[in-house]
């Protein structure tokens, strides 16, 4: 498949020269659609200091439908769901906005810039998201605590 | 999970404490959420917000919903994909299809798309996935040069269109993001080179390629990216038309989407940066209520050729491409009708006019028009009506090919017997009712009778039947003149 090529070029990019706080590497070495990514929590987010999983899946219509973004470690934060899935999909990540000329170098780091500034108003918790935007302090505390908790204790 | 959710907490009472109950007000607003939700169905956008205020307004039964329903409801809403039955791009097909379609309707759309079946017989129909406008312009870019069967053009298409990867390189773009797109195009090149050398009767390997919906999609891709790239070259050409949006925020949600439907300006854009350099010209027939009693057509390019204009057809929310009556040959017959006004005509060379010149047929409007009668040597009944042999000197029109018609110029094709039925041959329609088409130079030397070498055309003394004939070069600038539709079924039972 012509993607492949594609996919194959943008993954040595990004091993060569990834971007500031993610590494990246296959799932398995035999399939080029499923990546392991590494990102570690942005400075001044409650997440610094925390390295997080995040699977990244690539449809076989990639790149005419945007990758799938999961968080593999349990992160408290509005636009990723609370649950065993971990997902993560708005923004460029949505089929409908979504552009085939995007680099997935340019989707990881939109999803790191999101633990950074979380998109309450597209938020898929709206628990958290309420909380974000009322207290502030509190979600700060709870998003540090689950750090220590789940993306602290190595992989 | 979250698209479905993706709303505004705007909707939420600020008095109000949080309540479970409202955790996802309106979601189902999203989900069909204008504009690109419903452009991508081809569905005009106010008429098909009317139910969702509806489903709106009785959102408390959804509130009762549980968290597993709703989950469930928000899985299904992932996946719907609008349905969009039947090819990404149709084979040739009649125009009827359209006419009925709408036979039931308003009859403004009645009566155009009527006379729409008569003055573009056929039409090749798009898929409504969101795409139809570009695929449509694609399709019809590569049909039109592969219509002219030139190697030489086509060779030096595929390098134009490679050298534009130059403008993708200066908006940004690296080459490995586009790489596949243009391997996409580049591999229809090389199959139009290819159809060209073993002489394919007709386009459907490019029908085929177009719908292999991967690769398809990769042209589509390309054609988005060069117009997208050529908008931020050329952007003052643009940029007033969008106000009040950025050019590059229209590029990033109209042009570089996957099913985002091209809209007026991407459609300039497209046929400035891409198509009009091939010298084809882009015409589309806008199908709407306004008034009048036919397509409104709008040229994209200052010229459209008669041999190299690809035609769209536009309804609210999609396009389709059209054809237009065939041409028949690039001989203007003019002169036949003057021949038979005149009594005491002297032919100057007896060689020169090999046919029959027998002043009851020529009365016989549009006889002329046929290739058989015009040729000489050719039998002489007006219903006869084959294909002129390779010898003949008349040149065909290069549109004939684009035509499933079993009539190919480059092939030797025996002479229909006179007695055959031959139904609804393409040479045998009208001519289109806007001109006559040019006189080609090196065309067959009749010679014309003085009348028409005049001067001052308005003058000439015209009889009610030529008054009306589409032949008739007073109506050369007359935009309102509309000839006398001439059925050819009916007249030649």
């Amino acid at each position: 498949m012509a993607s492949q090529k594609r996919i194959g070029k943008e993954l040595s990019e990004l091993t060569a020269s990834p971007p500031e706080g993610i590494s990246v590497e296959l799932a398995d070495e035999a399939d080029l659609f499923k990546w392991k990514v590494f990102m570690n929590g942005p400075e001044g987010s409650p997440y610094e200091g925390g390295k997080f999983l995040v699977n990244l899946t690539l449809p076989n219509e990639y790149p005419f439908k945007p990758p799938t973004v999961s968080f593999g470690t349990k992160i408290y934060h509005p636009n990723v769901t609370n649950d065993e899935k971990g997902s993560m999909c708005l923004g460029m990540l949505r089929a409908d906005e979504w552009k085939p000329s995007s680099k997935i170098a340019a989707v990881l780091e939109f999803a790191r810039q999101l633990l950074l500034e979380p998109m309450p108003d597209d938020a898929v918790e709206g628990r958290i998201a309420e909380q974000y935007k009322s207290d502030r302090k509190r979600y700060d505390e709870i998003a540090r605590e689950w750090t220590r908790k789940w993306a602290m204790s190595g992989q | 999970m979250s698209s479905l959710f993706h709303q505004s907490w705007s909707y939420l009472d600020p008095h109000q404490p949080y309540s479970e109950k409202q955790k996802f007000p309106g979601c189902y607003q999203d989900v069909l959420a204008p504009p690109a939700f419903f452009r991508s169905l081809g569905l005009p956008n106010l008429a098909a917000l009317e139910p969702v205020s509806f489903i709106m307004s009785n959102s408390s039964n959804m509130n009762a919903l549980s968290a597993d329903e709703m989950e469930r409801f928000q899985k299904l809403s992932n996946d719907f994909e609008p349905e969009a039955p039947g090819l990404l791009v149709s084979p040739k097909q009649s125009s009827q299809s359209i006419a009925m379609e709408y036979a039931n309707a308003d009859p403004t759309f009645a009566t155009k798309t009527n006379a729409l079946a008569i003055t573009h017989p056929m039409t090749r129909v798009m898929k409504r996935d969101g795409n139809c406008g570009w695929r449509a312009m694609a399709f019809g870019y590569f049909e039109t040069l592969f219509s002219f069967r030139d190697l030489l053009r086509v060779e030096q298409e595929r390098m134009r269109i490679k050298s534009l990867n130059y403008t993708l390189d200066q908006v940004g773009y690296p080459e490995h993001l586009y790489e596949m797109f243009t391997d996409a195009t580049d591999e229809v090149f090389a199959q139009i080179s290819t159809a060209i050398q073993n002489s394919d009767p007709d386009e459907s390997f490019l029908v085929n390629a177009f719908n292999d919906e991967y690769n398809s999609n990769s042209i589509v891709m390309h054609f988005r990216l060069l117009t997208g790239a050529w908008m931020k070259v050329n952007r003052a050409q643009y940029e007033p038309f969008l106000e009040p949006i950025p050019l590059d925020q229209y590029c990033a949600t109209e042009i570089d989407t996957v099913r985002s439907e091209i809209d007026q300006v991407g459609l300039q854009a497209l046929t400035d940066g891409v198509i009009s350099n091939a010298g084809f010209g882009v015409e589309v027939l806008y199908l709407d209520r306004s008034q009048g009693d036919a397509v409104t057509p709008h040229q994209f390019t200052q010229n459209c050729p008669s041999d190299a204009t690809i035609r769209l057809l536009y309804r609210p929310g999609h396009y389709d491409i059209i054809y237009r009556a065939e041409q028949t040959v690039n001989v203007a017959p003019v002169v036949n009708f003057q021949y038979a006004m005149t009594s005491d005509y002297v032919s100057w060379d007896q060689g020169a006019l090999s046919f029959d010149a027998n002043p009851h047929l020529m009365a016989i409007p549009n006889l002329m028009a046929d290739p058989a009668f015009a040729m000489g040597g050719a039998p002489m009944s007006p219903v006869s009506s084959v294909s002129p042999s390779p010898a003949s000197p008349y040149r065909l029109s290069p549109t004939q090919e684009m035509y499933p018609s079993p009539m190919q110029s480059h092939a030797i094709i025996p002479a229909i017997p006179v007695s055959s039925p031959t139904p609804s041959l393409p040479s045998a329609a009208p001519p289109p009712m806007t001109s006559l088409p040019s006189r080609s130079n090196d065309g067959p030397q009749i010679r014309l009778n003085p009348l028409v070498m005049r001067p001052s055309l308005n003058h000439l003394p015209v009889t009610a039947p030529f008054k009306n004939s589409p032949y008739n070069q007073a109506h050369f600038r007359n935009q309102d003149f509309e000839p006398i539709h001439w059925a050819p079924n009916e007249s030649r039972k």
